[in-house]
């Protein structure tokens, strides 16, 4: 079975390999980031509450990818949001070892092509498309009924609406109109609260920034 | 943490006292499920006790979520009352308040579930 990251990463991908374009984004970044603290508080590496997060214990839960977020939470106790921020300059790497994960699995092979004989285009096929399928599937039928999800999935439709992977699959008309089960579901979870607060705090401080340098 | 279920005529009350971090989480969920579970074969309700409870974390907070989906999924009536200040907030910080009936002493929460006080 894959991971709550590897599951996230593959809503990336689109039907013709190409990375979704909302994956190069800061709030995909910090969903990201903000997946691997899900995955580490299930391994009981971690635990969070509102204050900041606390290690339980710096032994290597067996994932790679996880683990090198853990080895970066050193140091004195520090809100979620403060890690998320922290974090998501990183998220490029994160970003590489899942898809290297998903493709060590079968679920997706690395294509390199060149075109205007310089620049190399890279794409990520699907290999095995039953993973991805499951997910969105699975994601839409939450969505579209009032069933109370798993932990799972609750983190999961938090963490892609925030890093702006359901446009991958609904249309925004769509994702509008689910906004409020969206709003009530995807926040069940103090992690996926803490990304949420790291985005806004970004956004709010690129609205600032930009006041600022208009006057 | 320590949990004490008690059933009663209609409902299962659970006590729970204590920090409900990772550590108490599967303890407690066990129980949760296990009360459930029986509340359901005799078409009783649960209802917790939560104002022993002064913290609650991220894996404790998943445990009323799946304690939630378990009651949903068993057509058991679920309701929790006796928040403290902590939980109170990280609730309503979650919005556990919509999915999950969250009341301010056990007669509300009785009432809620359907069951005399």
């Amino acid at each position: 079975m894959i991971s709550l990251v590897e599951e996230l990463v593959l809503l990336a991908v689109e039907d013709d390999g190409k990375i979704a374009y909302t994956a190069g984004s800061h709030d995909f970044a910090m969903s990201l980031v903000g997946a691997c603290l899900v995955e580490l508080n299930l391994a009981g590496r971690i635990d969070a509450d509102l204050e900041g997060i606390t290690v339980l214990s710096t032994e290597p839960a067996g994932n790679a990818v996880t683990d090198a977020v853990l080895r970066q939470l050193v140091g004195p106790r520090r809100s979620v949001r403060e890690w998320v921020r922290d974090l998501q300059p990183q998220s490029a790497v994160l970003l590489k070892a899942t898809l290297g994960s998903l493709i060590g699995r079968g679920v997706l092979e690395k294509t390199e092509a060149r075109f205007l004989w310089a620049l190399r285009s890279r794409r990520y096929p699907i290999v095995d498309g039953r993973e991805q399928k499951e997910a969105k599937l699975r994601i839409l039928s939450i969505l579209l009924s009032d069933e109370l999800p798993t932990p799972h999935d609750t983190v999961l439709i938090g963490l892609a609406f925030a890093g702006g992977l359901l446009e991958g699959f609904l249309t925004r008309r769509q994702i509008a109109q689910l906004s409020d089960r969206i709003g009530e579901i995807g926040g069940l979870d103090l992690i996926v609260r803490g990304v949420e607060a790291a985005i806004r705090d970004e956004a709010e401080l690129r609205a600032y920034t930009m006041m600022m340098s208009v006057h | 943490m320590i949990t004490h279920v008690n059933p009663q005529d209609g409902a299962a009350l659970v006590t729970a006292t204590g920090r409900l971090d990772f550590e108490a989480s599967a303890g407690f969920q066990k129980e949760l499920e296990t009360a459930i579970s029986a509340a359901a074969a005799r078409k009783a309700a649960v209802i917790v006790d939560c104002a022993g409870i002064d913290y609650v974390s991220s894996a404790g907070l998943r445990v009323f979520l799946v304690a939630a989906r378990a009651a949903k999924g068993a057509s058991v009536a679920f309701a929790v009352h006796s928040l403290t200040a902590a939980v109170k907030e990280v609730f309503e910080v979650s919005g556990f308040g919509r999915i999950i009936d969250v009341l301010p002493d056990h007669a509300a929460a009785a009432a809620k579930v359907g069951v005399g006080a």
